[in-house]
């Protein structure tokens, strides 16, 4: 029991920063960024050739968040804007392409191979029967500090409440005097400064690849959507429920119901798990578990 | 200004559109040598393995060379990139018999792609030399136009289970590459490992390219086998035996099919005292081939199948060089009946075109490198 949830923890980190990022971002765009993704696979590289200059993890961490983000404000700006303008439709598809580019010019510069942060191999902690890594509790701790800090932001600070102000009611914020431009440039950059942060503290557990954002993709959107696209809150439980289902499926000894000793689902049906939680949610649900459109963000 | 017809037209561009095609060909026709194309996973998951294969090509094109060459004239081998992906190779494939003109090529390494490019190289009629994979997928009733100068996974299954059983282990558990190599191997081992008295306790076929198999590794280890048994690409292999560390899997034994490839990319850590078994890495008369890697390189072999491509390279040259003809019915039957001394041991061809016997040998990892037992 304590692996199933510690499994679920992992995976649900693997997940979380991303699709926060994805559906805060959402929220003030109205467009759902497929780039989205990709802005982990920036972040992780950048942070890879950082350390391969000698500097520390956490530096390396922060700088490509900066980096990232600014990434982000720029492409929002001198593409995304101006596709907006068109339609919403017409943003997301610019967004897929401007993704593919991204991968394309990311498998160009550092070929197909996989790298790996230069960092001893952990040997294991055994803790009530669960069996964990130093790197995996610090990965972790580390995303949920960024969580938490986030949520502090936004509903304890004067930005926070620009923020809900401009995703709820754009135009009534604006006539209050709140920059929205100013609003969405910082929502912006802090969805692909928090893709750079989890898409590095991915590649510190496993590898760094160029094709880290597109396996992301399908999940975190499965997961902000079963959330609500546009709800902090919902991405956050979104993840932690599309995590638990995952992990339940792949760990579900189905054996005993068969007469046999063990029978597993097979692992290549795990994501096929998210995505019936995904329909299942819509059925119910068409706007997400925690969609409210007056309380948006 | 003079009037384009469409006869005039239709004329003018099939007669340039043959010319294009013809022109490699005629180009090189002029510079006089004989091309042949290698298809190697330069990047991707078995990189590490593609520049050893790369090695072993440039050692073999020296030494024909210096022998005379192929039909008395020189022989250059292109080597494409695979990107270790079906697709990409078949391009190269493409490219390498229609615009280099290459008469034989050679290649790749993983059976899911090898597989596919013995079929399309069948349709282009060009002679396919297989040099790194093992999937008895690529075994055809009378050879068809290929040959093999590597033994297939069932020579090998038989060889691992005898070796699993002599060790004590009677229950293990399977993880092999979810392709034409994996499903073959499988297949093989689990024939071989029950007629040595084994079970298989649970077999999983991962997918390639993920980032994570902890979860792979987490559903395996509940069926508890003495040993795990193994065998994927240099990358994947690292991820798979970090992770099975970090999970305290390794307590448990592992043993690794094509030890070199399993081992090339992973953490020294990871690895060590990690049994398997191997392909011989030369023959038991090439110890000059081993002395002209190591002077050409400054190191040792870094996998076990440099040796294979070289052997592809010079038995394909001494084939046409009997047949004096780059037919291909004439090459495949010269290298039916050449008893070939390569630097991986004597190569005879059975009746479909496979290497007849192949030796393999038990390995370990010692100080992070794989060495005989």
């Amino acid at each position: 029991m304590m692996q199933f949830l510690v499994d679920s923890l992992l995976r649900a980190g693997d997940l979380m920063l991303v699709t926060l990022g994805l559906s805060t971002v959402y929220a003030m765009v109205r467009f759902p960024n497929m780039a989205q993704t990709e802005y982990a696979t920036i972040g992780a590289f950048v942070g890879l050739l950082l350390s391969g200059f000698g500097m520390p993890l956490w530096l390396c961490v922060v700088l490509s968040a900066l980096v990232t983000g600014i990434v982000a404000v720029a492409l929002h700006r001198f593409a995304f804007a101006r596709l907006l303008r068109s339609s919403p439709v017409i943003a997301m598809i610019g967004s897929l392409a401007v993704a593919m580019i991204i991968r394309s010019a990311i498998q160009a510069v550092a070929g197909t191979r996989s790298e790996r942060f230069k960092l001893p191999i952990d040997v294991p902690h055994q803790f009530m029967g669960a069996v964990i890594t130093t790197t995996q509790i610090v990965v972790l701790a580390v995303t949920a500090l960024v969580v938490v800090a986030f949520l502090l932001l936004l509903f304890r600070t004067n930005l926070g409440r620009s923020m809900r102000a401009v995703a709820a009611q754009p135009d009534l914020a604006r006539a209050c005097g709140i920059s929205s431009g100013r609003v969405v440039d910082i929502i912006g950059f802090l969805g692909g400064a928090f893709a750079a942060i989890g898409g590095t503290l991915l590649a510190i557990g496993s590898q760094v690849h160029f094709n880290l954002g597109q396996d992301l993709l399908l999940p975190v959107f499965a997961a902000a959507i079963v959330g609500g696209l546009g709800s902090p809150i919902g991405a956050i439980f979104g993840v932690l429920l599309l995590a638990l289902v995952e992990t339940l499926v792949t760990n579900l000894n189905f054996g005993p119901l068969v007469g046999e000793t063990f029978l597993y689902v097979p692992l290549a049906y795990g994501p096929a798990a998210g995505f019936c939680l995904l329909v299942v949610t819509l059925m119910f649900r068409p706007r997400g578990l925690f969609h409210s459109e007056s309380k948006r963000v | 200004m003079a009037i384009i017809t469409r006869r005039s037209f239709l004329a003018t561009t099939a007669f340039g559109a043959t010319a294009v095609g013809l022109m490699p060909k005629a180009l090189f026709a002029q510079e006089g040598g004989v091309v042949f194309g290698a298809v190697l996973p330069l990047t991707g998951a078995s990189a590490s393995i593609g520049e050893d294969q790369r090695r072993g090509v440039e050692l073999a094109v020296e030494k024909v060379n210096a022998e005379g060459g192929v039909l008395g004239k020189p022989l250059k081998v292109i080597i494409e990139d695979s990107a270790s992906n079906a697709q990409t190779a078949l391009n190269a494939a493409k490219k390498l018999v229609s615009v280099d003109g290459a008469k034989v090529v050679m290649g790749e390494y993983s059976s899911g792609v090898t597989v596919p490019l013995r079929e399309a190289l069948a349709r282009e009629g060009v002679v396919h030399v297989n040099c790194g994979s093992s999937s008895v997928k690529l075994r055809q009733p009378g050879g068809g136009k290929a040959f093999s100068v590597i033994g297939l996974d069932d020579l090998m299954a038989r060889f691992t289970a005898k070796a699993l059983r002599e060790k004590g282990f009677a229950k293990s558990a399977v993880i092999l590459p979810n392709n034409a190599y994996g499903e073959s191997m499988n297949v093989e081992f689990a024939k071989a490992f029950k007629e040595a008295g084994g079970e298989v306790v649970q077999t999983l076929l991962y997918t390639e390219g993920q980032s994570s198999y902890r979860r792979e590794l987490q559903q395996v280890a509940r069926f508890q086998p003495d040993v795990y048994l193994y065998s994927a690409y240099g990358q994947e292999a690292a991820i798979i035996n970090r992770e099975a560390f970090e999970l305290g899997q390794k307590q448990t034994p592992w043993f690794g099919i094509y030890l070199t490839m399993c081992t090339s990319d992973a953490p020294k850590e990871t690895i060590e005292g990690q049994l398997g078994s191997e392909v011989n890495f030369i023959g038991p008369d090439s110890a000059w081939y081993q002395e002209a890697y190591t002077k050409k390189y400054g190191e040792g072999f870094r996998s076990a199948f440099n040796g294979y491509l070289y052997d592809a390279v010079a038995m394909s040259a001494a084939a046409i060089n009997k047949a004096n003809s780059t037919d291909p019915d004439a090459v495949l039957a010269a290298a039916r009946s050449l008893e070939f001394d390569g630097a991986t041991g004597p190569i005879k061809l059975d009746g479909d075109n496979e290497r007849a016997v192949q030796e393999y040998l038990r390995a370990t990892v010692k100080d992070g490198a794989v060495v005989p037992v």
